[in-house]
C-alpha cells in the first residue's frame, strides 16, 4: 500500500535471484549435514583406536597379558615343571597378541584417523567463507536499499551527488558477493562428491587391519593350543569335565559341603 | 569254666589222657560253638539286612528321597561284602580241619573291604540318628513309621527306626569279639592261632580306624564353615570359657615368640601349607584378573561402532559397518558366553572349594596352641584333664585330617587349574578363527583384496597423500581473501593521498573502513575512505593494534583494525567514467600544488551536495549544487572534518561532508548511466 510512510516494512528488493539462493542453500545445507557425520565418525573412530589404545579393548588386552604376568610369578611354578612351560607359552602368546593390537591401532591412526582430520578441517574454512559471504551480502543489501533510496528521490543535483556517490559504493560491494557466491556454488558440490573417493579407501583399510590382526591371532593360539595338547572338546564335554572335577573335590572331607 | 590244669599245652602235647583229652575236647567244642554262632549271626543279621533295605525302605516311600539316602547310607554296600563274606564262611564249614585257618584267612581278606564300607555307615549314622529323632516328634509320622518297622521286623520294638538302623555297626563292633571267642578257645600251638591272632587284631584295628574316621569327619564338618555371625552374635558367644581358651592360646603364642617354649615344627605340615598357600594364590589371582577381563570385554560390547553413519551408499563404508555389527553381536558375544560357562564358573567353583581348607588350616593352628599348653602340663603335671584331652584329640585329628588330604586336593586344584588355563586358550583360538573368518569375507568383496597388505600400504598411502594435496587445495581456496573492497575516495583528498604516496611509498599506505572517533589527546579522529601513511604498527606502549599514522597534515594514533591496505590502483580508464575517480587518481602526478580535479581531465567535479550556512568568518556559505573548489581537504587543525573550498571566489571552511564528486560536465539535469 503506497501510502504507508514507513518504508522500512517494505520487501527488500530480492538482489539475489530466488534459484540461485535456493541452489545455495541446499548445496550447503548437504554440507552442514556432511560436517555432522564427518565429526561424529571422527569421534567414533577415535573412540574405538582409545579404545584399541586406552580404553576397553586396549583394557582387554592388557588384563589378559596381566593373567599370563601373574600365573607366571606363582612360586607354583618353580616347583612343577609342565605348569611352568604351559604358562610361559601363554605369557608369551599374550605379548605378542599385546604387541599386535598396538599395530593395528598405529595403522588405523594413520590411515583413518588422520585423514578423518584432515577432511573435517576443511569445515571451519567454509563456514567461514559462507560467513563472508552472507556479510557481503548484507552489505550489499543495505547499499542497494541506499541507492534505490536515492533513485526514488526527485533528481536535483545533491540528489544526484549523493546517488551517484552511493552507486560508486555499490559496485565494489557488489562484485565482491557476486565472486564470493559464485566460488562457494562451485567449491561445495565438488566437495561434497569428493567424500566418496576420499573415506573409501580409509574403510578398505579399517577392514584389511582386522584381517592382519585376527590372522595373526588365529595363528597364535593355533600354535598354542598344539603345544598345550589341547583335545577338540565339545562345550557339553568340558561341562562335564567340570562338574566330575568339583565333585572330586567336594568328596574329600577338608572340603565343605554346602 | 576256668580249669587250672586243662588248658596247660605242655600237658597236651604230651599226652593225650582222657583229662588232657576232655579238656581239649572243651576247648573245641566252645570253639566249633563260637565258629557256629558267627556264621548264623553272620547269616539272619544278612537277612535282616536285607529286610531293611528292601522291604522297610519301599515301606517308607512317603518319606523324601534325600531322607532315605541319609537313613539307609550305603546299606546295600553292606549287603554285597557281606554276602560274600557269609558264602566264604559258609564254605568252610565243609573244611573241618582247616576252617578256623580258613576264617582267619578269610578275615584277613575281607577286612579292608570292611572298613571301606562300614565307616561310611558309621560316619553316617549320627546324621540318621538326628532324622529318626525328628520324626519322632511328628506323632503321625512316627506312629507310621512304627508300624511299618514292626511289621517287617517285630522284634524292633518301641526302639522301631533305630533299632534297625544301628544293626551294622553292631555288627562291625561283634567282629572282634566273636573272634576273640573263637581265639580263647582255639590252642596256642595250633596252627591256625597265629592267623587268628592277626585277624582279630585287624578287625580291632578296623574299628579304631573308623572310629577316627568318623571324628576327623565329625571335626571336618563343624570347621570347615565360618559360621557368618553378626557382632551380637559373637558377643553372645563371648562367655568366661571361650575367652579363657583365646587368652590361653594368646599367652602361649607369646611365649612362643619369645622363644620360651618350643614350637611344635611339622615339616611335613608346613610343606603342605605352603604349597596349599601358593595353590589359593593361584586361583585367587586367576579370578580376579579373569574378573577384569571380562568387565573390559563387557565395556567393549557395549561401544557401537558400526552406528556411524556416513553417506556413503555401498562399497567398503558399508562393508566395514556390517563387519562390525558382526563381529560385535555374534562373535564377540558367543565368546563371552562360552567364557562365562566353561572359565568363569569353574573358577568360581575351585575358589569355593578352596574356602573350606583354609578355615581348617586356621582352625588347627588354633588348636595347636592348645595342644602344645596341654603338652607342656603333661610334662608338668603328669595329669590333664578330660577336657584338655579332648582339646589335644582335636587337634590331632585336624592335623591327620590335613595331612591326609592336602596332598590329594592340592593337586586336584592344580590340574582343574591347569584344564581351565587350556580351555581358556582354546575358547581364544575359536574367537580368532571366527572373527578371521568374518573379516576375510568381508576383504573379499572390497576392490584391492587381490593386493598384497604391504603394496596395499604404499597404494594407500600414495592416494592419501593426494588427496590430502586436495584438500589443501580445497582449504587454501576458500580461505583466500577476494581482494578487500577500496572505498570511494573522500572529495579532495586525492592530492593528500599522492602526497603521503610520494613520502612514504605505496607499501605504507592505508585507507580507513570506519570512522575512527579519536578519544585520547594522541589519537586521531578520522573519516572513512580516508588515507594515511604508517609511521609504526605500534604505539609506545608496544600495543600493536595501535598505529601511529600521518594523515598527512597531522599524526597521531588510530586503531589498527579499522585500516585496511590502500592499493594504489594503476589506472586503466574504464569506459563508464563512475570508476574514473578511483583510477584517475593513479594517473595524477605528485604535484601538491594543483588541485587534481580541475587538473583532471574535466572527468570529476566537486559540488555542494547540501546548502550550508556559514556562522562565523572563517566558513564560507554553500548552496546545493554549487560548485566548488577544494583547496585544502582538512582545517587547519588537520580536521578531516572541515574543508578549505574557494566557491563563488569567497574563501573559508565547509564540512567536507557535505560535498560530493560529480562527473562532470556535470550541469542539471544530467542522467547518470545505469
Amino acid at each position: 500500500m503506497s501510502w504507508i510512510p514507513f518504508k522500512i516494512g517494505q520487501p527488500k528488493k530480492q538482489i539475489v535471484p530466488k534459484t540461485v539462493e535456493r541452489d545455495f542453500e541446499r548445496e550447503y545445507g548437504k554440507l552442514q549435514q556432511l560436517e555432522e557425520q564427518t565429526k561424529r565418525l571422527q569421534k567414533d573412530m577415535k573412540k574405538s583406536t582409545d579404545a584399541d589404545l586406552a580404553g576397553v579393548q586396549a583394557a582387554m588386552s592388557k588384563s589378559a597379558v596381566k593373567i599370563s604376568l601373574d600365573l607366571l610369578s606363582n612360586p607354583l611354578c618353580e616347583q612343577d615343571q609342565d605348569f611352568l612351560n604351559m604358562v610361559t607359552a601363554l605369557d608369551t602368546a599374550m605379548k605378542r597378541m599385546d604387541a599386535f593390537n598396538q599395530e593395528k591401532v598405529n595403522q588405523i591412526q594413520k590411515t583413518v584417523i588422520e585423514p578423518l582430520k584432515k577432511f573435517g578441517s576443511v569445515f571451519p574454512s567454509l563456514n567461514m567463507a559462507v560467513k563472508r559471504r552472507e556479510q557481503a551480502l548484507q552489505d550489499y543489501r543495505r547499499l542497494q536499499a541506499k541507492v534505490e533510496k536515492y533513485e526514488e528521490k526527485e533528481k536535483t543535483g545533491p540528489v544526484l551527488a549523493k546517488l551517484y556517490q552511493a552507486r560508486e559504493e555499490l559496485r565494489p560491494v557488489r562484485e565482491d558477493f557476486e565472486a564470493k557466491n559464485k566460488q562457494l556454488l562451485d567449491e561445495m558440490p565438488r566437495f561434497y562428491g569428493s567424500r566418496l573417493d576420499y573415506f573409501q579407501p580409509s574403510f578398505e583399510s579399517l577392514i584389511r587391519a582386522q584381517v592382519v590382526y585376527y590372522s595373526e591371532m588365529h595363528k597364535i593360539f593355533g600354535d598354542l593350543t598344539q603345544q598345550l595338547d589341547q583335545p577338540g572338546y565339545s562345550d557339553e564335554q568340558r561341562e562335564r569335565e567340570n562338574e566330575a572335577r568339583l565333585s572330586e573335590l567336594r568328596a574329600l572331607s577338608i572340603v565343605a559341603d554346602d | 569254666m576256668a580249669d587250672p590244669g586243662t588248658d596247660n599245652p605242655s600237658s597236651r602235647s604230651e599226652s593225650p589222657s582222657q583229662e588232657g583229652g576232655g579238656s581239649e575236647d572243651k576247648l573245641l567244642l566252645h570253639q566249633r560253638l563260637a565258629i557256629r554262632e558267627l556264621i548264623d549271626t553272620e547269616d539272619s543279621y544278612l537277612h535282616l539286612l536285607r529286610l531293611c533295605a528292601s522291604d522297610i525302605r519301599s515301606g517308607l516311600q512317603q518319606l523324601p528321597q534325600g531322607d532315605l539316602d541319609i537313613l539307609f547310607s550305603n546299606i546295600n554296600d553292606i549287603i554285597q561284602v557281606s554276602s560274600r563274606f557269609l558264602r566264604g564262611l559258609q564254605e568252610t564249614a565243609s573244611q573241618e580241619e582247616e576252617q578256623v585257618q580258613l576264617i582267619g584267612n578269610l578275615f584277613l581278606q575281607f577286612h579292608e573291604e570292611f572298613e571301606q564300607v562300614y565307616k561310611v555307615y558309621c560316619a553316617n549314622y549320627d546324621q540318621a540318628l538326628l532324622l529318626v529323632n525328628a520324626y519322632r516328634k511328628e506323632p503321625e509320622l512316627q506312629q507310621e513309621i512304627q508300624g511299618i518297622i514292626e511289621a517287617v521286623v517285630p522284634q524292633a520294638g518301641p526302639s522301631g527306626l533305630s533299632f534297625v538302623l544301628v544293626i551294622p555297626l553292631q555288627r562291625i563292633t561283634k567282629y572282634p569279639l566273636l573272634l576273640q571267642k573263637i581265639l580263647e578257645n582255639t590252642l596256642p600251638s595250633a596252627s591256625a592261632y597265629p592267623v587268628l591272632q592277626r585277624a582279630t587284631s585287624a578287625l580291632q584295628d578296623v574299628n579304631s580306624n573308623i572310629n577316627e574316621y568318623k571324628m576327623r569327619k565329625e571335626v571336618a564338618s563343624k570347621y570347615t564353615k565360618v559360621e557368618q555371625l553378626s557382632l551380637r552374635e559373637r558377643l553372645a558367644r563371648i562367655n568366661t570359657h571361650t575367652l579363657s581358651k583365646k587368652t590361653t592360646r594368646l599367652s602361649h603364642m607369646l611365649k612362643q615368640e619369645a622363644g620360651l617354649v618350643p614350637r611344635t615344627e611339622d615339616k611335613e605340615f608346613d610343606g603342605l601349607e605352603e604349597r596349599f598357600q601358593w595353590v589359593l594364590l593361584c586361583v585367587t589371582e586367576l579370578k580376579s584378573n579373569m574378573a577384569a577381563y571380562l568387565e573390559n570385554l563387557e565395556a567393549f560390547l557395549r561401544f557401537r561402532p558400526h552406528e556411524c553413519g556416513v553417506d556413503i551408499p555401498g562399497g567398503p563404508a558399508e562393508q566395514y559397518s556390517s563387519l562390525a555389527r558382526d563381529l560385535q553381536h555374534e562373535v564377540f558375544m558367543e565368546f563371552k558366553q562360552r567364557l562365562e560357562g566353561l572359565v568363569w564358573q569353574p573358577l568360581c567353583s575351585l575358589a569355593s572349594v578352596l574356602v573350606g581348607p583354609q578355615n581348617l588350616i586356621k582352625k588347627r593352628q588354633d588348636k595347636l596352641l592348645d595342644f602344645e599348653r596341654v603338652e607342656e602340663k603333661l610334662l608338668e603335671a603328669g595329669t590333664i584333664t578330660y577336657e584338655e584331652e579332648a582339646s589335644r584329640h582335636t587337634y590331632q585329628a585336624l592335623n591327620s585330617l590335613l595331612v591326609a588330604e592336602l596332598p590329594q586336593l592340592n593337586q586336584l586344584v592344580m590340574q582343574w587349574l591347569g584344564q581351565i588355563v587350556r580351555t581358556f586358550v582354546a575358547l581364544q583360538k575359536d574367537l580368532a578363527d571366527q572373527a578371521l573368518q568374518k573379516a576375510e569375507s568381508s576383504m573379499a568383496q572390497l576392490p584391492h583384496q587381490h593386493i598384497s597388505e604391504p603394496d596395499f600400504r604404499k597404494l594407500l598411502e600414495d592416494t592419501l597423500d593426494r588427496t590430502s594435496g586436495q584438500l589443501h587445495s580445497f582449504r587454501e581456496s576458500l580461505e583466500k581473501a577476494l581482494p578487500p573492497t577500496t572505498q570511494p575516495l573522500l572529495p579532495g583528498s586525492e592530492r593528500q593521498m599522492q602526497a603521503l604516496l610520494s613520502r612514504y611509498g605505496p607499501e605504507k599506505l592505508y585507507q580507513v573502513t570506519s570512522s575512527i572517533n579519536g578519544t585520547g589527546t594522541l589519537d586521531l579522529t578520522l573519516l572513512r575512505g580516508q588515507i594515511v601513511a604508517l609511521l609504526q604498527n605500534k604505539d609506545t606502549k608496544g600495543n600493536r593494534s595501535r598505529w601511529l599514522v600521518d594523515t598527512g597534515g597531522h599524526r597521531g594514533y588510530v586503531p589498527a583494525g579499522k585500516l585496511q591496505q590502500y592499493h594504489v590502483v594503476p589506472s586503466e580508464k574504464e569506459p563508464r567514467g563512475q570508476v574514473g575517480l578511483l583510477e584517475d587518481s593513479g594517473l595524477l602526478t605528485p604535484e601538491p600544488t594543483q588541485v587534481p580535479v580541475s587538473a583532471a581531465p574535466a572527468v570529476t567535479q566537486v559540488v555542494a551536495a547540501y546548502p550550508f550556512v556559514a556562522r562565523s568568518s572563517y566558513e564560507v556559505s554553500l548552496q546545493a549544487g554549487q560548485h566548488v573548489k577544494i583547496l585544502e581537504a582538512q582545517d587547519k587543525k588537520g580536521n578531516p572534518e572541515w574543508s578549505l573550498v574557494e566557491v563563488n571566489g569567497q574563501r573559508g571552511y565547509v564540512p567536507s561532508s557535505f560535498l560530493a564528486t560529480i562527473p562532470s560536465p556535470a550541469p542539471w539535469g544530467w542522467s547518470l548511466p545505469s
